[in-house]
């Protein structure tokens, strides 16, 4: 037993799947240590924040922790964020259009070009052929370049409580720049949030957590069913076989996908629990682990020891427990990675179908990625929201079957390299 | 040939006794959903009506049409005689369209989606798998782990990742359709070409996802097979080379037969997400949309053609395999 | 070796080959699928020779993207039918009755038009007219009205389709039934509509005759016989009849539908390029919606330019303009985008443990956080309650005028008071007793489940933020989404209790139409509702209270301006009192974003058209005047 494991731990396939398995184990563990906060809480008022780092505006214009610093950049960088190319080039063809000669537009002269358009630019004119859409850009690009080139600081002004007037209180300088170290309202989002304005690197470690368990649990349940069966079937022999097999034949016949719709459809939402959804799966899945452990005790059944068993007056039992079961173990922890990893995809899948455990109580991997792709993260270029779920997914599953092939080399001496 | 005889006839036999089963199975199963169904049409084909006798009336109606008023076992009786007759009845969720009319409209799109899918995957699959297994070395570590990755991305992200870079940044292939946004079918190349193209990305979704599992299978049933005693006995006996491996593929081929037969089988079902991302037309997203609208006339006739499909495919198989695998044939030959 | 490889590679190159040659299997089905959609245009039968009746070749073609307007978010599954009488045919593109109805192949007397509360002459010439009692609506249909056959739409047909509506028992029947006695031909030309009259001899409601106008189609009577032949006297059979060969008078027909479409083409003989109606054809050739699987795949094609008009929910729709730079605008340049036009509420279950109190119902209304759910779940495609505070109206500035906002002030709230909810539940004595966190109420813990039907997504995301709001204030809420399914035949059966688990749920409110805002009003809180055994209407928590249903009574036969004002005000006062149910945002009518990358000239705010052409997607009530006005971008 001993050496099988050493075996095990040398085979790199395995020891690579394993690798990947345990760090995301221990990501699950040790995160929720250090960061404490409720996966599901809603902390952001807007969809799909980005990833990076969030610092309280409040708390930064706090003149105790204000430095001056000149840097010689700033005032460029402050215009190319309001002032691209593209809306140089824009400028430029609305300047025309309202004829300013070509030769007159230098598009580099930031002055002389916001001048000019100051002087041509007027939302009510029409333009033959501009849509509405472009009409709408310039007048967002109009608004946007208001104050571009101000050098004043921003004034934070206070309300009198007697005369409901505003009061100056503070000049924000240009120059002005905060340590982020010492603002008190700091939040990191690796991962930006999700529609509903969770962290979703939070939600993410939650979610693995509990797919893990739904896979686990619904492998455990479908691995039982298929290990009993198909012993039943294998030993045994004669009608139980052929009842055994005509059950699997017929869950073979009903497709599983139909099937789990069916059934997770008529549980209905408000009683599928992340349990009952792994319970769903897992009775719906031995099928394969069924034929698979029969065949094996079909070959096993003649052995020598087997009928040494028999003749020695051994019940079925004790046969099947002592001197069939070793045999096949390394198979059925074969079979029960493989699935807990198809669980895993399956809770997703059904999950993406609006069939998954309810909202509410746990976040998912399926119900991440579904809700992501409600709210169209996908397209709208919120990778952040699922993206790193779908690598998840294919991770866990990954990591686990590379772990079974690994296995199998180990425990299968003539496929070995 | 007596014991063929005799093994094909209790293949048939068991056979005919699944497919009664799973008959009865597809009618019942849905029937048992929560829910009825034709009150949900009702309710919508009375949402005026103030009078309660009114909708009662109409409810009466429709309880006949589809039959839902009669006790199960007659209305098993009914169904029974009417899919004899090959009437399928009216959809509940599209009324008034009819069963056969809602299948009929999309059965050719999965078929032709799934068929071409499933058997490139496979012979690419397969093709891998056995040169891993017989090049081995760098070819061998850098396609397993490979393949293994591709199989276990989820249909659904494959189908995803392949739409956001194909489809919405690269912008190569359409994203939605079965054919061009602007087309109406018709006998043209221009049209061939568009199916084509809205082919590729639902296409190369399935196949990508496929050919993980049908590699990593042929890789060790051909290691299994190279390192079998026949093979070291056959080169101990001077058989050549190339002699030797046209048997050990082909014996590592069967379980992967195997394999294909059942995938044909399911494919009706099996191509659900591509279907929903893709917004590809066919039999996946009917059987979905069916259960959601609790239309039990369709749930149980595209179960009834799932359950057909996958029983011919095994008793095919079973029957192909009892005339080649020498072990079978050794068996029937006691 | 070497062959072992040769092999293999032949495999390999066998299987792109096939992978590339089974392409050909899809276009022989769907030459079989040419041979059955050829025979629609030949159907019908063109009376003027002017156009040739489309050739084969010519349906090969592709539709010339320069030629015709896509649509989607209206239609989510194949079209199953082309009965005007049957409002359940799936067919958003051709048949939807009710205030804001679809008058591309069917048309009504009168458009609707949401922007300005106009009914504008369609089928009818001129405006409508009362008589002295107000018991009779008559209008005149215009002379150059056609049916598609080339035969004139007369007032006899007007007369034999409210017949059948009643004979058949369809929902336009069933809507309008108690309001309506009969529609009568007076000569060839006109037509009187008369109330049904209460036991005072006045209409029972004058509002729901003037808004039948507008609202449902007028059927050829010809044709309608050909169906009642063909069906008899079986209502199940005249629902499940197809109509392939219907008849209709409005300038777009079937052109082609399948699993993934629906296409319309242009009748080049419409009528109405009469002067005396449009004055000309609508400008695309071919309307088409494509059908999507879902939202996301819509918002592909849309963002792709594969769709010009779209209603559906376009999540953060000003990334695509923001972000993605795309030719995309909306009604409104900035937030909330569009015009909210209903109100999608949360009903209390009033028969639940808890929920007859007010304080109790109130508490959970205003600690619920608003501007979360604007933000979050409808990604602030809905108007803010600091913009426009709640009330009964919808957010057009025509219904805000009709009550006095000042008045109610102080009954306001704008969500997120967390103890301003804690101070009313203290205060009538609903608190903590037994220290759990929860409190009790007559001594049994508050505990509720909100629900919303499954997969509306921005429905889920909103009632996620009021169970959030309950937890906040002791009161424990869960959520639960059945699927619409159950859901509708729970909530719309209002002869019983709600089933458990429906103490807190959402449901929509009319939109805008001809009777609003009294028609929502009447829906959000009208007594009239509770006992019906199948209820679309609404108070589907079965508030009664029958002051508010004498107010409800009044308005109908009120016309003076002020003495309306003071019934709208008295109501929104009680219902902000009573709190028998609360909105959570507000929504449009449609969505109606457009892609302007072949097509221009859609409607929006300041656009300069007399009268305004609503953002209704294009077809739907006067919106349909925008398909007059759009005009290529590269022409």
């Amino acid at each position: 037993m001993r050496y099988l494991i050493q075996q095990v731990f040398r085979s790199p396939r395995f020891l690579f799947g394993f690798g990947i398995l345990m760090a995301m184990l221990l990501m699950v563990i040790i995160y929720p240590l250090i960061v404490t906060y409720p996966p599901l809480e809603i902390i952001s008022q807007g969809t799909f924040l980005p990833p990076g780092i969030y610092v309280s505006v409040y708390d930064s214009i706090d003149p105790a922790n204000r430095y001056i610093l000149h840097l010689d950049d700033a005032t460029t960088k402050r215009i190319a964020s309001k002032l691209g190319d593209d809306d140089r080039l824009a400028m430029q063809e609305w300047l025309l259009a309202v004829g300013v000669p070509e030769n007159e537009i230098d598009l580099q002269d930031t002055v002389k070009l916001l001048e000019q358009w100051e002087n041509h630019f007027d939302p009510t004119v029409k333009i033959t052929g501009m849509t509405n859409a472009q009409r709408n850009y310039y007048i967002r690009l109009n608004a946007s370049l208001d104050g571009i080139l101000s050098t004043e600081g921003a004034i934070i002004a206070e309300s009198n409580s007697q005369t409901g007037s505003l009061e100056q209180k503070d000049i924000v300088e240009q120059s002005y720049y905060v340590n982020v170290n010492q603002v008190p309202n700091v939040r990191v989002l690796p991962l930006g949030t999700d529609n509903f304005g969770r962290d979703v690197l939070t939600e993410l470690v939650k979610a693995t957590a509990v797919s893990l368990q739904i896979g686990l649990v619904a492998g455990i349940i479908a691995t039982m069913i298929g290990l009993i069966l198909g012993l039943l079937a294998g030993y045994v022999g004669e009608v139980v076989d052929d009842g055994i097999m005509f059950l699997t034949n017929l869950f073979t016949v009903i497709p599983t996908i139909v099937l789990l719709i069916l059934i997770s459809y008529s549980i209905g939402q408000e009683k599928r629990g992340a349990v009952t959804i792994a319970v769903v799966i897992g009775v719906t899945s031995w099928v394969w682990t069924a034929r698979a452990v029969r065949a094996q005790v079909i070959s096993l059944r003649n052995r020598d020891h087997v009928n040494l068993s028999k003749l020695s007056g051994h019940s079925i039992f004790r046969i099947i427990l002592r001197d069939i079961l070793p045999y096949i173990a390394s198979y059925v922890v074969m079979a029960l990675i493989l699935q807990i990893s198809t669980a895993i995809l399956a809770e997703a899948g059904l999950s993406i179908l609006g069939l998954g455990p309810r909202t509410t109580e746990v976040p998912t991997l399926g119900l991440m990625m579904n809700w992501a792709m409600i709210y169209q993260a996908q397209i709208l270029g919120k990778w952040w929201a699922i993206f790193p779920v779908i690598v998840v997914i294919a991770l866990v599953s990954f990591s686990m079957n590379l772990m079974n092939t690994g296995l199998d080399q180990v425990f299968n001496p003539t496929i070995r390299d | 040939m007596k014991g063929y005889t005799r093994y094909f006839g209790g293949k048939l036999v068991w056979f005919l006794i699944t497919l009664v089963c799973a008959f009865i199975l597809n009618f019942i199963l849905p029937r048992l959903m929560p829910g009825d169904p034709v009150a949900g049409i009702v309710s919508r084909l009375a949402q005026g009506l103030s009078d309660a006798t009114g909708v009662q009336a109409i409810y009466e109606q429709y309880t006949e049409l589809f039959g839902t008023n009669k006790p199960l076992l007659e209305q098993f009786f009914i169904y029974l005689r009417n899919v004899a007759n090959g009437d399928f009845g009216f959809s509940i969720s599209q009324f008034p369209r009819t069963v056969a009319d809602v299948i009929r409209a999309s059965i050719l799109w999965t078929v032709c989606l799934q068929f071409p899918a499933i058997i490139v995957g496979w012979m690419i699959g397969n093709t891998l798998g056995a040169l891993a297994a017989y090049i081995r070395k760098g070819f061998d570590r850098v396609l397993m782990p490979v393949s293994i990755f591709l199989s276990n991305v989820p249909a659904f992200g494959m189908a995803i990742i392949l739409l956001v870079i194909f489809g919405v940044n690269l912008d190569w292939f359409p994203t939605s359709g079965g054919y061009g946004f602007d087309m109406i079918p018709n006998a043209s190349w221009d049209f061939v070409w568009s199916v084509f193209i809205h082919y590729q990305m639902p296409f190369w979704s399935i196949v990508l996802i496929s050919i993980g599992g049908q590699a990593i299978g042929m890789r060790s049933m051909s290691i299994y097979e190279l390192n079998a005693d026949y093979v070291k006995y056959a080169r101990f006996l001077g058989i050549k080379d190339r002699k030797i491996i046209g048997y050990v593929f082909r014996n590592a081929m069967l379980p992967q037969v195997t394999g294909l037969a059942l995938a044909l089988g399911t494919m009706v079902g099996g191509a659900l997400f591509a279907e929903i991302i893709f917004s590809y037309p066919g039999l996946g997203t009917t059987i979905y949309r069916a259960v959601l609208g609790g239309d039990y006339p369709l749930i149980s006739a595209t179960a009834l053609i799932i359950t057909l499909m996958v029983l011919i495919a095994t008793f095919a198989i079973e029957i192909l395999y009892g005339f080649i695998d020498p072990r079978i044939k050794a068996a029937q030959a006691d | 070796m070497k062959r072992l490889t040769a092999i293999l590679s032949i495999l390999l190159a066998l299987s792109i080959l096939l992978g590339a040659c089974e392409q050909a299997t899809p276009t022989e089905t769907e030459e079989v699928a040419v041979a059955t959609e050829a025979p629609p245009p030949t159907e019908v039968p063109e009376v003027e020779p002017t156009e040739a009746p489309l050739s084969a070749a010519d349906i090969a073609a592709a539709l010339p993207r320069n030629e015709t307007m896509y649509f989607n978010g209206m239609q989510w599954g194949p079209v199953a039918c082309w009965n005007p009488y049957n409002a359940n045919c799936n067919n958003a593109m051709a048949i939807v009755e009710g205030d804001s109805a679809n008058f591309v192949m069917f048309e009504a007397p009168y458009m609707y038009n949401m922007l300005d509360g106009q009914q504008v002459p369609l089928l009818a010439d001129g405006p409508w007219s009362w008589n002295d009692a107000q018991t009779e609506i008559t209008y005149r249909i215009k002379d150059a009205a056609m049916w598609s056959d080339g035969t004139p739409v007369t007032a006899e047909d007007a007369a034999y389709t409210w017949a059948t509506h009643v004979k058949y028992q369809t929902n336009a029947g069933g809507a309008n039934g108690p309001y309506i006695d009969t529609v009568e031909a007076v000569d060839e030309k006109t037509v009187v509509v008369k109330a049904k009259l209460n036991d005072e001899g006045k209409p029972v409601n004058p509002l729901i005759v003037k808004a039948f106008l507008s609202s449902t189609y007028i059927i050829q009577k010809a044709w309608t016989q050909t169906l009642e032949a063909r069906v008899g006297d079986d209502i199940a059979a005249f629902n499940a009849d197809t109509a392939e060969d219907v008849v209709y008078s409005g300038p777009y027909h079937k052109f082609f539908t399948d699993d993934t479409k629906v296409v319309l083409i242009r009748d080049d003989n419409y009528w109405g390029q009469d002067a005396s109606m449009w004055g000309k054809l609508p400008v695309p050739k071919y309307i088409a919606h494509a059908i999507f699987k879902d939202n996301a795949a819509g918002s592909v094609a849309f963002a792709k330019g594969e769709v010009d008009v779209s209603q559906q929910f376009n999540s953060n729709i000003q990334l695509l303009w923001l972000n993605y730079c795309l030719p995309i605008s909306t009604y409104l340049p900035d937030a909330p985008y569009g015009i909210g036009a209903s109100l999608p509420t949360a009903f209390y279950n009033l028969q639940s443990h808890g929920l007859d109190n007010v304080a109790i119902r109130k508490a959970i209304a205003i600690a619920v956080d608003y501007p979360t759910i604007i933000a979050n779940a409808m990604t602030n495609q809905s108007a803010t309650f600091d913009q426009v505070p709640r009330s009964l109206m919808n957010p057009t500035p025509g219904e805000q005028l009709l009550y006095d906002r000042d008045a109610v002030a102080d009954l306001q709230w704008a969500g997120n008071d967390i103890e301003g909810a804690k101070a009313l539940l203290d205060e009538a004595g609903v608190v903590d007793t037994d220290g759990d966190g929860w409190r009790e109420y007559e001594g049994q813990k508050l505990s509720y489940i909100a629900t919303c039907p499954n997969g509306w997504s921005d429905w889920q995301a909103a009632i996620e933020v009021v169970a959030a709001a309950g937890a906040e204030i002791g009161i424990d809420i869960t959520t639960n989404f059945p699927e619409w399914s159950v859901y509708q035949t729970v909530v719309t059966k209002s002869d019983t209790p709600l089933a458990e688990g429906y103490d807190i749920f959402m449901m929509w409110s009319a939109g805008a139409g001809p009777t609003m805002p009294w028609g929502r009003i009447r829906n959000l809180l009208s007594s009239e509702y509770v006992g019906m055994p199948v209820n679309w209407n609404g108070n589907w928590g079965q508030y009664s209270n029958p002051e508010v249903d004498a107010l409800i009574t009044a308005i109908p036969g009120e016309s003076d301006p002020n003495v309306l004002k003071g019934i709208y005000t008295d109501l929104v006062r009680i219902y902000l009192t009573e709190v028998p149910s609360f909105s959570l945002m507000y929504r449009p009518d449609l969505f109606h974003a457009v892609n302007e990358t072949v097509w221009t000239g859609f409607p929006h705010a300041d656009d300069g058209t007399d009268p305004p052409v609503p953002p209704m997607v294009c077809h739907r009530g006067y919106s349909v005047a925008c398909l007059y006005n759009v005009t290529l971008v590269n022409p």
